[in-house]
């Protein structure tokens, strides 16, 4: 349509780097992410381990390019939970209201008000503190943000002509969700979906911090960035290169995500 | 307006009901015992089931729960497992700290960040919001232990000009309260400032694609009056409301601040709660933060049409 | 210019001339309860110890010296233990001590109603029952027990019973209930901001006892400083910075902080050994390392002299006894080691018949306990010897659940202080059938300890011990490595010894 502006193009070339981290992580690292190595710990920068190495001698590049992998997945699977149960949920409640509506948001703002940290520990407990285990309870943390924007979307759309004009048409309630009440949520959506990757980062290295989160043998960079702030005077370089790989993700899918919102976003197809 | 802030309350009941049930079953699924951790290695079997039956855990769950919802009704929270302070003073004494951090770095990041949003949406794509964004997006991407550790090493320990540890009210002290209070300030209203300045653009620039603008640009009107006349007071809306979730997700969440900062808060209370298993603690916490929430949340929907005159309360 | 003025601002407000004689310390996590033996931890003891004193204490190996008693004797038969008091000694409120206060406590602690923590130890739950406490006259008390022990002045001095300490009678309500200490030791109850600090203030007319030196808890125990203050912080970045920025005088820190702090001429860094015992548990019922190969294997895969070196920063000592190197009783038996042979641990491992099954070490990220880390050195110890190791992390209240109930494979596990060897070993040993929580159920060790239990004659109990220490050898039940290191760092205004068995002993500590 038209050409892209140049925050968007920076948008999609750190999303393509990380997404490109991601795949390497997955099938090539320069060493073994867990390995040991005694006699070179906290080892900085050089030409042997570029990004230097951890407080077991753990080569810092090849944990960030699996942690890469992790958090990715991670961040991705919560998002889709949150994003996919939040917005059946606030579509249907949105769009019915009544008593189903007036039951669900109570659920729904009683999940709000709970502490995340709480949530966590429940939900690590119960289904185990791995991978799936964080997905779930972060998933379920951020769900009824989710329920709240779109149920507030849908409200002020259901009364818009266009939507009036599908029902008046003997268009079923599922057709006009789908077709006409779902593409005018996308904008929103989009826009939080991005800031919700972003949470998903940071939530788990606050979770570490706390003393909660993944199992840290296996690297994510939320669980590096938290590992490494005893080392703040000692090995700063355990710190930054997570941190920026957290910084530079964040921007490029920030970007990314503004420039699918005015691509999607009906109202600006002008 | 009255009767619509007394029919909120009354519907908040059922929402503080399920927050407290599923609370108190919630803790107790969670693997831990708060007798056996009081205890610790220690624990022989004799004062194991002592403590046990002192604490009533020896009783059924559903049994335990009717007689804490009971007390609660009757205004008894109970008592700290493990520093046998009655819950809801303690409570409210450590609210009472936290909600000064947090409502001076809310009221003061949104005084920074919605204007700064608004002048990054106003010249979208130029180098001014190509830069904000960019600082708004590093300030989110940098976690608060690490913001806090790092203001704490410049301004403790490399300049010498704030005190370490402590913690002074400001109502009773103002100097000395602010200069305890700084740090914890500053590092949330950094991390907020990222929050809601990415909303305030976003909502801006939303209300900037509709009709109206152009018609009052049309006009001829100044851009700085189409801004502030229009622009802002339709923008506001979505930003404060995101403000108040704000608000009331931090109560929750400002454990880490005040752990680094060695501030004796809600947020610390609850974590170290939750460590020590102290269920009466959890479950106070929990039905407090439940209701500032619900309470921010009538405020913010209160004030909306002072925003937003389109909106209606009802 | 501007700096200069504010930075003299701060000093005026923050340090008033009373804050020079102030000994400002860090903890962890604030204080229980200062009622000595009822709500506690580690912390507590710490810091409640300086206000209370009980008829006898440790000294630094490991046995029980006179405190309050200036004397204890016991009979011929072991049943009848004759305390001799000290006199001229006040409490806080300028009451005298006499024989009629230490009624009084031991009425008062064995009330179930006080809630004493080691009640089950004196009323014959736990075997062990005082008979009759007497004083026959104002300076001495008979307690008479049912059996011989060699435990039972050691259970009288445990920091975690609160060494039974003595209190005066308006430390409590009229009613019962607990007020705040008065007790007889070197500092007195100051202010407690609940979440910010404990503070003490010297005791002037505290009389010491004898000796040129701290010994234990037993020893020289002037106050020296005016004050001792003991934030609670509980961020070791933020104990580092209140450290090198003078706000506070000591505190323990990270074991990978020591070469920053010992290359720095400001401080001092003493490691203070304790009894605590870090160990990797086994679970001997689980099917795979219920065969005693397998266990005998997995010792064998592991260089606990690397391991200890790594997860203490070379601070820890190995040690794979149950006794403490300070301990009278540990010989040159207790010294033997488990051996490092990978060939064997092979050899050992086919004839378990192992087939790659996985192995999960649980752990947890504790700051105080070296768990994760040992869990992560031991896994990658475990593999090079073709043991298919796992981590599990998780917070310490889960891992203890699981410890309780005997749901492990493995864990990297750590035991508080015991200073009777007896009683460490029996800390980790019991029938699994009624205590699912112990680890080492062999008969032939159980009868071993309680023989230990009961007999005094040093020369017998030394034997009995070193018999156990070579059964723990071969039958693996856990592997000890190490005992428990705190790095406590202070500033060189401090003088003295700052701490012993990693609490804080700030009595005999002046500050320049």
């Amino acid at each position: 349509m038209t050409r892209l502006s140049p925050s968007a193009v920076l948008g999609v070339l750190l999303t393509g780097a990380l997404l490109c981290a991601a795949l390497l992580g997955a099938v090539w690292t320069p060493y073994d992410p867990l390995g040991l190595n005694f006699t070179l710990k906290l080892a900085g920068p050089g030409a042997a381990h570029w990004l230097g190495t951890d407080e077991f001698g753990r080569d810092v590049l090849s944990r960030l390019l699996t942690g890469a992998a992790t958090s990715f997945w991670i961040s991705f699977l919560t998002v889709c939970l949150a994003v996919s149960a939040g917005t059946v949920i606030g579509i249907v409640t949105g769009y019915f209201r009544g008593w189903v509506d007036r039951v669900v948001m109570m659920f729904n703002d009683a999940l709000l008000a709970f502490p995340g940290i709480l949530l966590a520990l429940g939900l690590l407990a119960i289904f185990g503190a791995n991978k799936y285990g964080i997905v779930l309870a972060l998933g379920l943390a951020y769900t009824p943000t989710v329920v709240r924007i779109v149920r507030g979307a849908v409200m002020s759309l259901r009364e818009r002509e266009f939507i009036e004009a599908s029902r008046v048409m003997g268009n079923s309630n599922a057709y006009t969700m789908l077709r006409h009440i779902l593409p005018n949520c996308i904008a929103p959506l989009t826009v939080l979906a991005t800031s919700m990757f972003g949470w998903v980062l940071l939530a788990e290295s606050a979770l570490s911090f706390l003393g909660l989160g993944v199992p840290p043998p296996a690297p994510t960079w939320g669980n590096m960035l938290a590992s490494g702030r005893p080392f703040i005077s000692q090995a700063v370089w355990l710190a930054i290169f997570p941190g920026l790989c957290i910084s530079l993700t964040l921007l490029g899918i920030n970007l990314l995500g503004d420039a699918l919102r005015d691509k999607l976003d009906p109202r600006m197809r002008h | 307006m009255l009767k619509f802030a007394i029919s909120r309350i009354i519907a908040a009941i059922p929402t503080l009901f399920i927050v407290s049930v599923s609370v108190f079953f919630l803790i107790r699924l969670i693997p831990g015992d708060p007798a056996s951790l009081m205890l610790g290695d220690l624990a022989d079997a004799a004062s194991l089931a002592d403590l046990r039956s002192r604490l009533g855990l020896d009783q059924s769950i559903p049994v335990q729960f009717t007689i804490w919802l009971g007390n609660i009704l009757s205004g008894d929270f109970g008592r700290s497992i493990t520093s046998q302070q009655e819950v809801l003073p303690l409570i409210l004494g450590r609210l009472r700290v936290s909600a000064e951090i947090v409502l001076i770095a809310v009221l003061l990041a949104s005084v920074i960040a919605v204007p700064a949003g608004m002048i990054a949406a106003w010249r979208q794509n130029s180098l001014t919001d190509v830069a904000l964004v960019s600082i708004a997006t590093v300030l989110l991407s940098i976690p608060a232990f690490w913001m806090g550790l790092l203001l704490l090493l410049l301004f403790v320990l490399k300049l010498g000009w704030l005190p370490l540890v402590g913690y002074v009210s400001i109502s009773q002290d103002f100097m000395q309260g602010l200069l305890y209070i700084i740090l914890p300030v500053a590092t949330l209203l950094l991390h907020e400032i990222g929050v809601i300045m990415r909303m305030a653009r976003a909502s801006t620039l939303e209300v900037m694609q509709l009709d109206y603008i152009t018609h009052a640009r049309a006009k001829g009107l100044s851009e700085a009056a189409v801004m502030w006349r229009h622009a802002f007071k339709n923008a506001f809306g979505p930003t404060w409301t995101l403000i108040g979730i704000v608000l009331g997700n931090l109560l929750g969440g400002i454990a880490v601040i005040e752990t680094v900062f060695a501030i004796p808060g809600l947020g610390r209370l609850l974590v170290e709660a939750i460590f020590a298993r102290d269920y009466p603690v959890i479950q106070g916490c929990l039905l407090m933060i439940a209701t500032i929430y619900v309470l921010v949340n009538l405020v913010v929907d209160l004030l909306y049409p002072v925003f937003d005159p389109k909106v209606n309360a009802q | 210019m501007k700096r200069i003025v504010l930075s003299a601002m701060m000093l005026g407000l923050l340090s008033p001339q009373a804050m020079a004689q102030t000994i400002t310390a860090s903890i962890a996590q604030d204080v229980r309860s200062t009622n000595p033996g009822v709500n506690r931890d580690d912390t507590t003891d710490g810091v409640v110890l300086h206000m209370v004193e009980g008829l006898v204490g440790y000294r630094e190996d490991g046995s029980v010296g006179p405190l309050l008693a200036q004397s204890v004797d016991m009979s011929a038969d072991g049943l009848t233990y004759t305390f001799k008091l000290r006199t001229g000694i006040t409490f806080h409120n300028g009451e005298t001590f006499s024989a009629e206060n230490v009624l009084w406590n031991w009425t008062r602690y064995m009330d179930p109603a006080t809630e004493w923590r080691c009640l089950a130890e004196f009323d014959g739950r736990n075997g062990l029952k005082v008979e009759s406490v007497t004083a026959p006259d104002a300076q001495t008390i008979v307690m008479t027990i049912n059996q011989p022990s060699a435990v039972f002045l050691d259970a009288l001095a445990r920091t975690d019973c609160g060494m039974a300490g003595i209190l005066h009678y308006a430390s409590v309500n009229e009613d019962g209930t607990w007020n705040q200490p008065i007790g007889t030791g070197p500092y007195k109850f100051g202010t407690w901001k609940r979440g910010e600090y404990f503070e003490l203030e010297a005791f002037s007319d505290y009389v010491t006892p004898a000796g040129s030196a701290p010994d234990g808890y037993v020893g020289a125990k002037k106050p020296l400083a005016e004050k001792v203050r003991f934030y609670v912080i509980s961020d070791p970045e933020t104990i580092k910075a209140g450290l090198l920025s003078g706000t506070v005088d000591l505190a323990a820190v990270a074991s990978t902080d020591v070469p920053e702090f010992a290359a720095n001429p400001d401080f001092n860094v003493a490691d203070s050994v304790d009894a605590s015992k870090h160990t990797l548990s086994l679970q001997v019922a689980d099917p795979l390392l219920s065969k005693v190969e397998m266990r005998q294997a997995i010792a064998a895969a592991l260089d606990l002299p690397t391991l200890v070196t790594q997860v203490t920063n070379g601070s820890g000592r190995p040690n794979n006894s149950a006794i403490f190197p300070q301990s009278m009783y540990y010989s040159d038996v207790q010294k033997q080691a488990f051996a490092h042979d990978l060939d064997k641990a092979r050899e050992l491992l086919a004839k378990a018949g192992y087939k790659g099954e996985p192995i999960t070490i649980i752990a947890n990220k504790r700051p105080t306990t070296p768990s994760f880390e040992t869990a992560v050195v031991a896994q990658a110890m475990l593999q090079a010897a073709g043991i298919n190791a796992t981590i599990e992390v998780m917070e310490w209240g889960t891992q203890l659940s699981r410890y309780f109930s005997g749901n492990y494979q493995m864990m990297a596990f750590s035991y508080s202080s015991r200073f009777d060897p007896a009683l460490s070993f029996e800390q980790f040993s019991g029938p699994k059938d009624t205590t699912s929580g112990k680890v080492w159920n062999n008969p032939e060790a159980l009868k071993l300890i309680d023989e230990g239990k009961a007999v005094s004659d040093p020369a017998r109990r030394q034997a009995i011990f070193d018999e156990l220490h070579t059964l723990l050898l071969h039958d693996v039940p856990m592997i000890i490595y190490s005992n428990g290191v705190n790095d406590i760092v202070s500033n060189k205004r401090l003088e003295g010894a700052v701490s012993w068995q990693s609490k804080l002993r700030l009595w005999e500590v002046a500050k320049q």
